[in-house]
């Protein structure tokens, strides 16, 4: 049977059609689903993406940029994050972490990561005192050894702290694939419950030992530089999306670079570092709607380098 | 030496961004109005002082950038750099130290005889100096397009810097070089901080610095130095 295509069948064809493409995107914004993940030593869940607080955080006391960070935080928690990571090594990011939950009273939403970064291995404790007197809180979710410096003290330290309730999980960190091998030799001996590393859709040495190793002892993997400090965003912004980036679920350069990591099976979550409220919320959009399968992964990851 | 270390740069070790550092100039100009004055009478009088040139003269530029060390590492670099780039905690106990060793030799130093110096020299150099200090304070409001950044001598610790190496031409050589090593560490410290910051027009203040404090180290000339 013929049927005749009128013009205002073919617009509401055509809308049927683009509203399909989007569907499973809207779906997840319309329930407020976001993607979470798992902490596999425990089974606690966490949203998929995180906060840094690198370079972003210490303003010192300018109360001008203070403001405006606890800004960026509401934002986030707003958007259903919780996971905070900061490091004494970040200046004055923890006391003015400290003074944003103050003004949001928002310790509750909270999950609370530093890191131990002292040569000194018998100052864990007093570094994590030193770090939650600044946070305001009573103890961290997670403490890390910072960089594996003096790791083998601070993680003895961390463990007997950790079967105190001192602190619920401990892991170590590593950025820019420094000393993989010192890494993947720790994953396999210690019982650790998270490690931090850098992966991102230009650095993916990670995925050839380390994220299969997290993935093979139950290590949750919390990831940074997920833009490389930035320089992501300065190579490719000016950059055209592909034309199937919609299918991948990546309405901006922040989802995809973000969706490519939160796509990886062994990853439990990114942390994005932002001054702008903006650029939180494209953050946040990456927690909801599709992730990348796996051919979509490879045509990521070959558009980025053909560009 | 282990290899893990030639895989930083300079970059890893700067934990604030540009728009942090410009903000210190904004806040230090708040928070002190409307002293600046005192900064800006500073610069005059040095300037008048080293057209002076006398011995008395030169005790009383000692004793100005004595207070413009110990004012600039005190107030900007403790209180506001500091908390934001621990280094800048340590110059300051160096901006204060030198500023206090400074204050010694200005007050008990015994210059016998002080070379005699044209007119045009002396007032040369004293009008070189005030503009130079008047103009390399907008560098700051260059980079950030904010007037109240200006970066003002004995206020903050770039300016003051540059100014003080001409300044320490007027003491003895014998001890010259010793007031003018921390001028060059300082400007090498804030050449590479401020390019990794991305914030070049400033650049130029530390460059000069450390340009200035070289040749002074290399090339003292013999006229100043102590007779006695």
């Amino acid at each position: 049977m013929a049927t005749e295509l009128t013009r205002r069948k073919f617009l509401m064809a055509l809308a049927a059609t683009g509203l399909s493409l989007r569907l499973p995107s809207l779906m997840a914004a319309s329930t407020g689903e976001t993607i979470t993940r798992t902490i596999p030593s425990s089974g606690e869940t966490l949203p998929a993406i995180g906060m840094g607080t690198w370079r972003t955080f210490n303003v010192g006391g300018d109360q001008y940029l203070i403001d405006q960070r606890t800004d960026v935080l509401k934002t986030f928690f707003d958007l259903g994050g919780t996971l905070v990571d900061s490091s004494p090594m970040y200046g004055s990011a923890a006391e003015v972490m400290g003074e944003a939950l103050d003004t949001l009273n928002a310790r509750d939403k909270l999950f609370s990561a530093t890191k131990i970064w002292t040569g000194d291995g018998d100052a864990t404790r007093e570094q994590d005192r030193a770090s939650r007197r600044k946070w305001g809180i009573e103890r961290f979710d997670l403490q890390q050894v910072h960089n594996l410096v003096a790791w083998q003290a601070h993680l003895e330290t961390l463990q007997q702290m950790k079967a105190n309730g001192e602190v619920r999980y401990v892991g170590i960190t590593t950025s820019h694939g420094r000393r993989h091998g010192d890494f993947e030799r720790i994953m396999e001996a210690e019982p650790l419950d998270f490690v931090q590393l850098t992966y991102n859709v230009l650095d993916r040495e990670a995925e050839e030992r380390l994220l299969p190793l997290a993935r093979e002892r139950g290590i949750a993997v919390i990831v940074n530089r997920p833009f490389q400090g930035g320089s992501l965003f300065q190579r490719f912004q000016s950059e055209p999306l592909p034309s199937w980036a919609g299918e991948a679920g990546c309405g901006n350069w922040a989802e995809f670079f973000l969706k490519f990591i939160l796509s990886h099976p062994a990853v439990t979550c990114a942390i994005p570092a932002t001054t702008k409220v903006e650029h939180m919320k494209e953050n946040m959009g990456a927690m909801v709607g599709p992730l990348p399968d796996e051919q979509q992964r490879s045509q990521m990851a070959d558009y980025v380098a053909g560009l | 030496m282990d290899s893990n270390w030639l895989s930083y740069s300079l970059s890893d070790f700067l934990m604030f961004g540009p728009e942090v550092f410009l903000r210190l100039f904004v806040r230090i100009n708040q928070d002190i109005w409307p002293w600046q004055g005192i900064a800006v009478i500073m610069v005059v009088a040095i300037g008048a002082l080293l057209v002076r040139g006398d011995i008395l003269a030169r005790r009383g530029i000692l004793l100005l950038m004595a207070a413009a060390w110990l004012w600039s590492g005190a107030g900007f670099l403790m209180e506001y750099y500091g908390p934001v780039n621990l280094p800048a905690t340590w110059f300051g106990w160096a901006f204060v130290l030198q500023g206090a060793l400074l204050t010694v030799v200005a007050l008990v130093w015994r210059w016998d005889t002080v070379a005699e110096q044209s007119a045009m020299a002396r007032w040369s150099s004293g009008i070189g100096w005030v503009v130079i200090m008047g103009l390399s304070p907008l560098l700051t409001v260059a980079q950030s397009g904010n007037w109240h950044s200006v970066a003002l001598f004995a206020v903050t610790p770039h300016v003051t810097a540059l100014g003080a190496v001409p300044c320490m031409l007027v003491l003895p050589r014998r001890i010259r070089w010793l007031f003018l090593l921390l001028p060059l560490v300082w400007g090498l410290f804030s050449v590479a901080t401020l390019w990794t910051l991305g914030t070049r027009v400033l650049v130029v203040i530390p460059a000069a610095t450390l340009a200035l404090a070289v040749l002074a180290l290399l090339f003292s000339p013999r006229r100043a130095q102590n007779r006695g």
